[in-house]
C-alpha cells in the first residue's frame, strides 16, 4: 500500500532527524550547533526561495529583503522595554510600548508572536510587492527585485528611528535554538510539500513550462504565482525573525548581494523545483565551505571557497541545468520498502549528514 | 545513476577532510594559543588585513625573541568574510575547537557584537583591534577591551579643535552607508553645535561614490564659505574626496577622523591634501616618528612587501602586543589572570601612543593626535585630550559632563 | 552663486557622470542585445582593466603600451569567459545565464584577491596617477566660475567618440550589420548563413573594449582599486541600460545620461532651502525646501532611483526610447 508505505518511510526520515537532533543537542557543543542551525535556516531560505522561483520560474533575486524586514521587525517587537529606551527611543509610542518578549513558564511565547506578527506583516508587504512586479516577466522581474533588495536596504539605513540606520542593531534577546529553528524547518517543508502536490502546485508548474499553454487551459496566471511568492515571502521573514535572534546583532549591510546569492547558489545546485534539493543543495555547499575554509586557513589562499563555489555552480549550470535533483522528490515509500526487505526502488538519501 | 554516486564519493571525500582537519589545530599542546578574528576577503577586508598583518607582525615578532612565559604564541586565524553567521561560528570554532586563551580581531561593530557575546560567554579576554563605538564594552561584556579610543573621544577633539582654531561655521559630509561615519559624524555635530557652533549645510554620499562633483557643487553655492569642512569618509573615499574638493577650489581647512590615517590620501590626492586635518591615534610617519614607529614601518614593509595602508595596521600589531604583554604580567593564561591585567595596564607603550586602562574603563585612555598634512606629509599639530566627551549613546538624553578622561 | 548657474554647473555634472554611465552600460546593452544575456561580470572586467593597468603602470611601462596592455588583456578575459562560461549556456533560459555571469564575477574577484596576494600588494591599490586626467578645467562665467574635473571631460569626449565609431561600425561595416541581424533575430540570422559565433564573439570584444576604457576612468577618479571596485558601477549600468531601453546602444546611452540627470537630481534639489540666496528669493520658497525637501533627503537617492526604475519597468518596459524586445517585459 503506497500510502501506508509512504508515510511509514516519512515517519523513518523524521525520527532520524529527532535523534540526530537530540543527540547533537545533548552534545553540547556550541560550535556544531551553529553549523547545523545555520543550515536549518538557510534550508527554510532555499526552500521558500524554490516555491516562488522554482515553482513557478519566476525569478526574484531579492527575496533577502524580506527576510531583513523580518528580522528588524520582530526584533523591534521583541526588544524589552528597558532595551527598547536605550536604544531606541524615537520610536512612536504604541511601537515603544510594545514589547513581545513574555514567557510562558520557559516557553517564550513573545518571540513566537513577534516572530508571527513580522511574518504577516512581510507577506502583506509582499502581496503588494507582488501585484507590483508581478505583471513582469524574464529577466525584467528578477532586475525589478534586485530593486527590491536596493530599496529595502536605503530604505532601513535611513529609518533611524526603528532601525538604528547604519549602525548595528543590537542587544536583541536570544531565543532562536535548534528546536526552534527545526520545527520551522518542519512547518515549512509541509507547507511547500502540499503545495507542489496540489491543484494549485500543479498549474504553478504548468505555467512554470509555457505560460501561453497554460494560459490557454484557464490557468490564471496572477494568483497561484502571487500566492507562492507571498507563501515564500512568509517563510523568508520567519527566518529573518529566526536570525535575528540567534545572533542577536546585525545590521543592514547583513542582508545584500553576498546573501542573496548564496542562496540562489545552494537552490540550483540542489535543483529548482525539488524540495528535496532545497535540502540537500545547502547540506552540499554547507559540507564544502566548511571544508573549504579549513583549506583556507592552511593555506592563507583567502578567496578560494568562492572560487570554488562559483566554478561549481557554471559546472551545474552547464552539466546540469536542473540541479542534482531537478523536479524530483526522495521516494519516502522506497525508504521504507528498503528498510522491511531490504531492497526497493530509488535510492534512500541520508537526511542530514554531518 | 553515475553522477548521484560520485556526489556521495564527493560527500565522503570532504566529509574526511573536515574531520580530519580537526586534528591539525590542535596538534601543538605547548603554544599559547590566540585567535585572530578578520574578514581576509569581504567587505570590510582593507582594513581587517591589514590589522591582521599587524598582529601577526607582532606574533612573529614575539616568538622571534623567545614568545611569552616560554611559550610560543600560535596565532589560529580564521577568515570571517564579513558574514556575521559565519562570524559567530568562527567564534564558537575559537571557544570549542581551537582552544585559544583570547581573541583578537575585528575593525568594525557587527562583528565584534557578531562574536562578542559567544566570546564572553566562554569567559575569554577578547581584544577588537580597530572597532570604535565606544558602546560596545557595554554590549559585549567584561572581558571585552578595546585598543584605541572611541569615536565620540576623537569627534568631540575634532569639535574643540575646529571650534577654537578654524571658526564657529562648519559644513558637513558623511558617508551614509557605514556606521563608523555615521558615528563620527553624529559626535561631531552634538559636540561641535554644544560649544555654539552651527553647521551650515550637511550631505551625505554613497559609500561607493568615487565623484562628489553634485554635493561640491552645492557646497559651492552657498553664498558665504563656512569656516571649515568636517568629511567624515572612510580611507578608500577620503583621496577622491580632499582632490576633488580642493580641485573645486574649496581652500578651507578639511577636517576629518582616523579614516583619512592612510598613505593613500596623499598618494591619490597629492598636493591637494594641503589644510587637511584628522584624528589619530599617533603619528606614525617613518621618517619622523619614533623609533618604534620607524622600527614598525620597516618591519611591516620587510614581512609584507609595502608600507602599512592604513592606521589600523598598527592597532592590530598594539592589540597583539598588548595581549602578550598582559599575559606576561599576569604570569599564566588564566582568563580572569588575563582580565585583571588588562584592567591594570598602564602606560603600556604602543605604536599608536601610550595604553592605560584607567578606573575600570575598557576603552583605553589615550591621547588623541591631530595630524595636519603639510607637504605631503604627515605632521603632528596637537596632542589633546577633549574637555568634554558627546554622550556613548547618541540617543542617551543626559547632558555631557565634564570628563577629564577618554572613559565611556 | 546665482540659481541659473547652480542649476547650469549640476547639469554639466550630469553630463559627466551620465557619460561614464552610458559608457558602461553600452558594454552591457551590447552583449544583451545579441545574446539576451545580462553580463553581471561587466563590473568585473572594468576592475580586471583597472587591475592591469594599474599593474602595467606601476612596473614602469609607459602609458600608451599599459592601456593597450590593458584593453587586449581584457579581451583575452572576456574571450576565455565566454568561451568556458557562456558558450554553452547560449540555450539555457536567460535566467541561467544571468546567474552565471555572476558565477564568474565571483571568480574574478576573488581571483584579483589572490593575485595581489602574491605580488604583495595591499588589498586596496592606489591607481597611479595619470598626469594628463588630473586637474579642473575652469570655466569663467560672469562673476563664478563652471568647473568640470579633466577626467570628466575625458569621459564625455571619449564616450562620444567611443559611440560614433560604434555607430558607424554597427551601420557601415558587414559584421555590424550581421550584428544588428543577430540583435534583431538570432535564428533568422543564422539561417541566412550569418556566424553568430563570430557576431557574438565580437559583440563581447567590443563590450571588453567599452569596459576597459570605463574601468580605467572609474580607478582615475576613485583613485585607488580593489576586487569589488566592478559591482557597484555594474548596477548603475543596469539602471542606465534599462531605463533607456534595454537592448539597443542608443537607449543605453539615453539611459545612462537620464541616469546621471535623475542623480544630480536628486542629490542638488534637496537642501536648496540652505543655500538659495536669502535676499533674492522669497521666504515661503526657501521654507518650503527647508521643510520639504532638506539635505538630508539626499541620502534616499538611490531608493528613489530604483522606485522610478521599477515605475518605468510597468509602465513602459521598452524603457525611454520604447525599444521593442522580442522577449519583451510583459
Amino acid at each position: 500500500m503506497a500510502g501506508r508505505a509512504q508515510r511509514n518511510g516519512t515517519l523513518i526520515v523524521l525520527g532520524a532527524l529527532l535523534i540526530f537532533l537530540i543527540s547533537l543537542s545533548l552534545s553540547g557543543s556550541n560550535f556544531w550547533q551553529s553549523i547545523v542551525i545555520n543550515l536549518g535556516m538557510y534550508i527554510i531560505l532555499v526552500v521558500s526561495l524554490n516555491l516562488s522561483n522554482g515553482f513557478t520560474g519566476v525569478f526574484s533575486l531579492g527575496h533577502i529583503g524580506f527576510m531583513a524586514l523580518g528580522a528588524y521587525i520582530s526584533a523591534i517587537l521583541s526588544l524589552p522595554l528597558s532595551q527598547k529606551a536605550l536604544y531606541l527611543p524615537h520610536l512612536p509610542a504604541w511601537l515603544a510600548a510594545t514589547h513581545l518578549d513574555m514567557m510562558i513558564g520557559s516557553f517564550p511565547l513573545g518571540f513566537l508572536l513577534a516572530t508571527l506578527i513580522a511574518g504577516l506583516v512581510v507577506t502583506g508587504v509582499a502581496l503588494v510587492v507582488g501585484l507590483v512586479l508581478m505583471r513582469l516577466s524574464g529577466t525584467f522581474v528578477s532586475l525589478a527585485t534586485l530593486g527590491f533588495l536596493v530599496i529595502v536596504r536605503i530604505v532601513l539605513i535611513n529609518a533611524n528611528d526603528f532601525t538604528r540606520g547604519s549602525r548595528t542593531f543590537s542587544n536583541v534577546t536570544q531565543y532562536t535554538d535548534l528546536w526552534w529553528v527545526y520545527a520551522w524547518l518542519l512547518v515549512a517543508i509541509y507547507m511547500v510539500w502540499r503545495i507542489k502536490f496540489s491543484p494549485y502546485g500543479r498549474s504553478m508548474f504548468a505555467q512554470r513550462e509555457d505560460t501561453v499553454a497554460a494560459q490557454s487551459v484557464g490557468i490564471v496566471i496572477m494568483r497561484p504565482r502571487l500566492f507562492a511568492f507571498a507563501v515564500s515571502a512568509f517563510f523568508t521573514a520567519v527566518v529573518g525573525a529566526l536570525w535575528a535572534h540567534y545572533l542577536t546583532s546585525f545590521s543592514p549591510n547583513a542582508f545584500y548581494f553576498d546573501l542573496a546569492f548564496s542562496i540562489i547558489t545552494m537552490m540550483v545546485v540542489g535543483g529548482m523545483g525539488s524540495i528535496t534539493g532545497s535540502i540537500i543543495g545547502p547540506i552540499l555547499i554547507t559540507i564544502i565551505s566548511e571544508s573549504m575554509r579549513r583549506v583556507e586557513d592552511l593555506t592563507q589562499l583567502y578567496g578560494i571557497t568562492q572560487i570554488v563555489l562559483a566554478v561549481l555552480f557554471i559546472l551545474v549550470i552547464i552539466f546540469r541545468p536542473g540541479g542534482l535533483f531537478g523536479d524530483r522528490e526522495i521516494n519516502f515509500a522506497a525508504i521504507w520498502g528498503r528498510l522491511r526487505s531490504g531492497r526497493g526502488a530509488g535510492e534512500p538519501k541520508p537526511q542530514n549528514v554531518e | 545513476m553515475k553522477i548521484r554516486s560520485t556526489i556521495l564519493v564527493l560527500f565522503t571525500v570532504l566529509v574526511a577532510v573536515l574531520l580530519s582537519s580537526f586534528s591539525m589545530v590542535s596538534a601543538q599542546t605547548d603554544t599559547i594559543k590566540i585567535g585572530l578574528g578578520f574578514d581576509l576577503s569581504g567587505a570590510e577586508s582593507s582594513l581587517d588585513l591589514p590589522a591582521s598583518n599587524g598582529a601577526m607582525l607582532a606574533i612573529k615578532e614575539i616568538n622571534a625573541a623567545g614568545g611569552v612565559l616560554g611559550k610560543q604564541i600560535e596565532g589560529v586565524s580564521h577568515d570571517t568574510r564579513y558574514d556575521m553567521a559565519l562570524t559567530a561560528q568562527v567564534a564558537h570554532q575559537f571557544v570549542e575547537q581551537d582552544n585559544v586563551s583570547a581573541v583578537v580581531g575585528f575593525t568594525d561593530s557587527d562583528s565584534v557584537l557578531a562574536a562578542g557575546p559567544i566570546i564572553q560567554a566562554a569567559k575569554i579576554p577578547f581584544i577588537t583591534a580597530g572597532a570604535t563605538s565606544p558602546l560596545l564594552p557595554s554590549q559585549v561584556g567584561d572581558m571585552f577591551f578595546m585598543a584605541c579610543f572611541g569615536d565620540n573621544v576623537q569627534a568631540s577633539a575634532s569639535a574643540e579643535y575646529a571650534y577654537k582654531n578654524f571658526g564657529h561655521t562648519a559644513y558637513l559630509l558623511l558617508d551614509q552607508g557605514v556606521e563608523y561615519t555615521t558615528l563620527l559624524a553624529g559626535y561631531f555635530k552634538t559636540r561641535f553645535e554644544q560649544l555654539g557652533g552651527t553647521i551650515v549645510l550637511e550631505d551625505t554620499y554613497a559609500d561607493d561614490a568615487t565623484d562628489f562633483s553634485t554635493q561640491i557643487t552645492k557646497l559651492r553655492a552657498l553664498s558665504t564659505q563656512p569656516d571649515f569642512y568636517f568629511v567624515s569618509a572612510m580611507p578608500y573615499n577620503v583621496g577622491p574626496a580632499v582632490l576633488q574638493m580642493r580641485q573645486a577650489g574649496i581652500d578651507g581647512p578639511i577636517i576629518g577622523g582616523d579614516g583619512y590615517d592612510t598613505p593613500d590620501i596623499v598618494s591619490v590626492a597629492g598636493d591637494s591634501a594641503n589644510n587637511v586635518y584628522f584624528t589619530t591615534h599617533a603619528l606614525m610617519d617613518p621618517d619622523n616618528g619614533t623609533d618604534p614607529i620607524k622600527k614598525f614601518f620597516a618591519a611591516y614593509s620587510a614581512e609584507y612587501g609595502h608600507a602599512p595602508e592604513n592606521a589600523f595596521a598598527a592597532l592590530g600589531y598594539d592589540s597583539m602586543n598588548l595581549l602578550a604583554d598582559a599575559i606576561k604580567r599576569a604570569g599564566s593564561t588564566d582568563a580572569t589572570a588575563i582580565q585583571q591585567a588588562l584592567l591594570q595596564t598602564s602606560d603600556f607603550p604602543g605604536v599608536t601612543g601610550s595604553i592605560t586602562f584607567a578606573n575600570g574603563s575598557h576603552i583605553p585612555q589615550k591621547a588623541v593626535t591631530i595630524i595636519k598634512i603639510v607637504d605631503q606629509k604627515f605632521t603632528l599639530a596637537q596632542e589633546l585630550v577633549p574637555e568634554i566627551v558627546a554622550p556613548a549613546n547618541p540617543e542617551s538624553t543626559e547632558t555631557p559632563t565634564a570628563e577629564a578622561t577618554a572613559s565611556s | 552663486m546665482s540659481l541659473p548657474l547652480y542649476a547650469l554647473q549640476q547639469l554639466i555634472n550630469a553630463l559627466s557622470i551620465g557619460s561614464l554611465y552610458a559608457l558602461m552600460a553600452v558594454g552591457l546593452a551590447m552583449v544583451f542585445g545579441i545574446l539576451r544575456l545580462i553580463n553581471f561580470a561587466h563590473g568585473d572586467m572594468m576592475m580586471v582593466a583597472a587591475y592591469i593597468a594599474a599593474f602595467a603602470l606601476i612596473a614602469g611601462i609607459p602609458l600608451p603600451i599599459a592601456l593597450l596592455m590593458m584593453v587586449l588583456g581584457t579581451i583575452l578575459i572576456t574571450l576565455v569567459m565566454e568561451r568556458v562560461a557562456y558558450r554553452p549556456i547560449r540555450t539555457a533560459p536567460q535566467v541561467a545565464a544571468l546567474l552565471t555571469s555572476f558565477a564568474v564575477g565571483q571568480i574574478l574577484e576573488n581571483s584579483a584577491l589572490l593575485v595581489s596576494r602574491f605580488a604583495r600588494k595591499p588589498e586596496q591599490i592606489a591607481f597611479p596617477s595619470i598626469d594628463l586626467l588630473r586637474g579642473t578645467l575652469k570655466i569663467q562665467l560672469a562673476a563664478d566660475v563652471l568647473q568640470i574635473p579633466k577626467v570628466n571631460v575625458v569621459s564625455l569626449v571619449l564616450g562620444i567618440v567611443l559611440l560614433i565609431l560604434l555607430s558607424l561600425f554597427v551601420t557601415r561595416t558587414t559584421l555590424g550589420l550581421s550584428m544588428r541581424a543577430a540583435a534583431e533575430d538570432l535564428q533568422a540570422a543564422q539561417l541566412m548563413g550569418i556566424d553568430t559565433n563570430r557576431v557574438i564573439v565580437t559583440a563581447f570584444v567590443i563590450g571588453a573594449i567599452l569596459a576597459s576604457v570605463a574601468g580605467l576612468l572609474y580607478a582615475v577618479q576613485s583613485g585607488t582599486i580593489n576586487p569589488i571596485m566592478g559591482f557597484s558601477p555594474v548596477l548603475k549600468a543596469f539602471i542606465a541600460a534599462v531605463i533607456g531601453g534595454f537592448g539597443s546602444i542608443s537607449g543605453a546611452v539615453v539611459g545612462g545620461f537620464t541616469l546621471g540627470l535623475l542623480e544630480v537630481v536628486l542629490t542638488a534639489v534637496p537642501g536648496l532651502g540652505d543655500i538659495l540666496p536669502a535676499a533674492t528669493t522669497s521666504p515661503g520658497v526657501i521654507s518650503f525646501f527647508k521643510t520639504y525637501l532638506p539635505s538630508s533627503l539626499t541620502s534616499y537617492r538611490d531608493a528613489f532611483v530604483f522606485v522610478i526604475l521599477i515605475l518605468l519597468l510597468l509602465v513602459r518596459p521598452g524603457g525611454i526610447l520604447g525599444t521593442t524586445d522580442r522577449d519583451s517585459a510583459r
